[in-house]
């Protein structure tokens, strides 16, 4: 920036504070630590923070910041250059059982077993895309401008592919959801999950499953297109560290092999996802979401209660307790979705209008939402004042899938991100 | 009715009509037990990082007496109250140190270039409280 600066962060956050220092240039950056958390302590509690130690030098806090703008640069704080990052050699040799472990214990896994990749599968593979094997996919990293992107090729997506168990025919969706950029492991400290929603025929060449159990484990190509989502995530952007590139305090089980969600078009009364979003129904389109994940919502309001199961109500209803960070993700089974369409919602848009004007949130409720300063109507709205839970409609999005053993739905605090055609990789 | 339909309509693979345990190594355990596991060649599976670029830190001050430190918030929760606490220290303990604080525009990684300028135009140093 130009001027001393002395970065104040909590020692939660130590390893990420100096390994991104470190990542940004400046592997000596004077970090002061504070204790954690800040966030919800009392004005007496922080001073006394500045009163005591840093926790990491064990030396007086405010002396350490001081120090930090005044103390002479030394030789290593001023050198300039490049150094260049080894992620290690290009291949490893080792009994099978051996290799496993080595993956394992060197982060490279979700920590079950893989299938390793050999130059064999690897070939194999690859034949899966018309691509080269060294053209340039994309750009991830584990937060969007907080970590440097790592670059990755088609080969790099396809070692992971088979080391996820994935099919070749497979491999065209798996650089889709790579190109995409969005890691499945996001760094942030609220443990967040993602989506992808896949469009097109592709979902019965592949044979994916869109019916019973759709987001369970009950299908290879939605398993192994799911697994291979975090396996590339964790090697081609360094996502996934505990406490460098990945903070998650609770952490999400849905990070194993995420939410694949293989539209249902053929029992779905409305426009699927990827028509929505511009192309073509005969095109293969894979969507992402990132948010919190997604819970049950079939116990809404409304329903079992009335003649007519009031669906509009129940998702509304299920909505209530997301946060303005992120929009929603309403994932229906057929049954549901023709049930709205006979209480007159035709389309997806519908809908999303009539839950953008019927689904409120007082202006003061939104203000003492998290990052309120960011998200919410300015000052001039009055506290009392019902304001629409979004900015605008389309941060509601529906996607139609399921068994109809159960007029059920879920709703996740999602965002859509971005979609990517998925032929273009073939 | 065959086993093999019984076992299908309780949903159970007819495959498992097999029975016996299959051990791969069964068939000729001497031989399995003397061979030493065959060794293989994996590939890396980690993408390509960018380099490094060395930033060199900018000059530190020869004192603060006097000086306008800009106590920056990133935007996380409680960092606007801490920093007011910083300030106050400032207040009670380097009287003659001024301090101003600023909430970084954009998302907590953004650049802030307006706010970088009024820095420079009228700062000496910086505290950015960053996290939690």
């Amino acid at each position: 920036m130009g001027f001393p600066t002395a970065p104040l962060v909590t020692i939660a956050f130590k390893d990420l504070a100096k390994s991104n220092a470190a990542s940004r240039g400046m592997p000596l950056e004077r970090i002061c630590f504070t204790p954690h958390p800040v966030w919800g302590k009392t004005d007496a509690e922080m001073y006394a923070y500045l009163e005591g130690n840093d926790p990491v030098t064990g030396k007086p806090l405010m002396k350490e910041i001081t120090d930090a703008l005044t103390l002479p640069l030394t030789a290593d704080e001023k050198k300039t250059g490049s150094v260049d990052i080894s992620t290690g050699p290009p291949t490893y040799t080792d009994t099978a059982d051996a290799l496993q472990q080595y993956y394992l214990d060197n982060g490279m896994t979700d920590f079950m077993q893989i299938v390793l990749p050999t130059d064999e599968r690897l070939a194999a593979m690859l034949k899966g895309t018309s691509h080269k094997p060294d053209e340039i996919v994309g750009k991830m990293s584990p937060a969007r401008g907080s970590y440097p992107d790592w670059q990755f090729t088609v080969k790099h997506v396809a070692i992971n592919a088979v080391m996820a168990g994935a099919k070749p025919e497979y491999l065209p969706t798996i650089l889709a959801i790579a190109e995409t950029g969005l890691t499945s492991l996001s760094s942030s400290t609220n443990s967040f999950a993602t989506a992808a929603v896949i469009n097109g025929p592709i979902r019965d060449t592949l044979n994916m499953n869109y019916g019973i159990g759709a987001m369970g484990p009950f299908s290879q190509p939605n398993a192994a297109i799911g697994r291979a989502w975090t396996m590339l995530s964790r090697n081609l952007s360094n996502s996934g560290i505990p406490g460098q590139t990945y903070l998650g305090t609770l952490g999400n089980s849905v990070n194993y092999n995420n939410l694949i969600i293989a539209e249902n078009e053929k029992n779905s009364p409305w426009t699927p996802l990827s028509v929505q979003k511009g192309f073509k129904q005969d095109e293969n389109v894979v969507s992402v979401f990132v948010g919190f994940s997604i819970s049950q919502g079939q116990g809404g309001i409304g329903l079992g209660v009335k003649p007519v199961p009031q669906y509009h109500e129940a998702i509304a209803y299920n909505c209530i307790p997301f946060g303005p960070l992120f929009g929603a993700l309403i994932v229906c089974d057929p049954l549901v979705a023709q049930g709205l369409v006979e209480l007159g919602y035709k389309t997806k848009e519908q809908l999303a209008d009539w839950l953008q004007k019927n689904s409120l949130i007082s202006a003061k409720n939104a203000r003492s939402t998290l990052f309120a300063g960011r998200w919410v109507p300015d000052a001039n709205t009055p506290d009392d004042a019902l304001i629409p839970y979004y900015r605008s409609p389309d941060w509601y999005n529906f996607v139609v899938v399921g068994g109809q053993t159960n007029p059920y739905h879920m709703v996740g605090n999602m965002s859509y991100r971005v979609s990517i055609s998925i032929d273009k990789w073939a | 009715m065959n086993r093999r339909k019984m076992l299908s309509l309780l949903g159970i693979s007819p495959a498992l009509l097999a029975g016996a345990t299959v051990d791969a190594s069964s068939k000729n355990p001497k031989t399995a037990a003397r061979v030493a596991p065959a060794k293989i060649t994996a590939l890396n599976p980690k993408g390509l990082p960018p380099p490094v670029q060395l930033v060199p830190m900018a000059p530190r001050l020869a004192s603060l007496d006097g000086k306008t430190i800009f106590l920056v918030s990133d935007g996380f929760p409680g960092a606007d109250h801490f920093l007011a606490q910083v300030a106050l220290w400032f207040q009670k303990n380097m009287p003659s140190v001024k301090t101003e604080y600023r909430l970084k525009a954009g998302a907590f990684a953004d650049d802030d270039p307006k706010l970088n300028a009024e820095i420079k135009a009228s700062g000496n140093a910086v505290i950015m409280a960053i996290g939690h």
